[in-house]
């Protein structure tokens, strides 16, 4: 992956409603958390509403304000359900 | 040590291979199983997805601040994911330490941490057919961070 992308993946019902598991974004500048799931319900309107997604930054659980840089993985996923 | 697998396990011999690695005065378990999710309908099967790498660096995380808050000799973790049927085993957690009341406490906290924090999703279909992605419970949400919460935390 260049410098100037970002690793998507998706899990679960995210993964159903995008109907992919794994893409690359392109990413020039680090953007926060709170701001990519804006741009990520207007690629997939279906994912609305996205505040209660959850991320992981290179396998890390994130905070909204956490700055997603490029080169980094991201994980997309609805609050986890194991136990 | 932590693992993810699809196949079931037996509990009594994941206990005797703690037993052999420790003298430990107390060993604490929990087994979880497939339930019933809904009020007035049966289970008929899990299909459990998970987030390899991710999520037994997060388990092993959850048992390292077990082991060091409640001076855990050991700690043991088996999921499974895929498929599973009715009543079938899920997870067991062991602790292994000098006394009861820690082990109890570790043994506790890592199921709780575990279910808010390790990526695994649970996808249960009805005896009906009917299918859905389990939603969180904020109880276990809620339980969770009780554990953080100086104020209402459990006793040390």
């Amino acid at each position: 992956m260049s410098g100037a992308e970002i690793k998507v993946l998706y899990f679960a019902q995210v993964a159903e409603l995008t109907r992919t598991r794994q893409e690359v974004w392109p990413l020039a500048t680090p953007i926060s958390g709170r701001d990519w799931l804006i741009q990520l319900e207007s690629r997939y309107p279906q994912l609305a509403p996205v505040a209660r997604l959850k991320l992981a930054v290179n396998q890390y659980h994130i905070a909204p304000q956490h700055l997603i840089r490029p080169g980094d993985e991201v994980a997309v996923f609805e609050p986890v359900t194991g136990g | 040590m932590v693992i993810i697998q699809e196949t079931d396990f037996s509990a009594a011999d994941l206990l005797a291979q703690l037993r052999g690695r420790h003298a430990a005065g107390a060993i604490v378990t929990f087994t979880g199983y497939v339930r019933d999710y809904a009020r007035d309908t049966t289970t008929q099967t899990l299909f459990l997805e998970h987030y390899p790498g991710m999520c037994e660096r997060e388990i092993e995380s959850i048992c390292a601040t077990a082991q060091a808050r409640w001076q855990a000799l050991d700690t043991l973790v088996v999921h499974r994911v895929g498929h599973l049927q009715h009543k079938e085993q899920i997870v067991f957690v062991a602790v292994a330490g000098a006394h009861r009341s820690n082990a109890f406490r570790a043994c506790e906290y890592i199921i709780d941490a575990l279910k808010t924090r390790a990526p695994f999703w649970k996808r249960e279909t009805l005896e009906s057919g009917e299918s859905f992605w389990v939603q969180q419970q904020s109880a276990d949400a809620d339980k969770t961070a009780l554990w953080d919460a100086p104020s209402t935390a459990p006793p040390p």
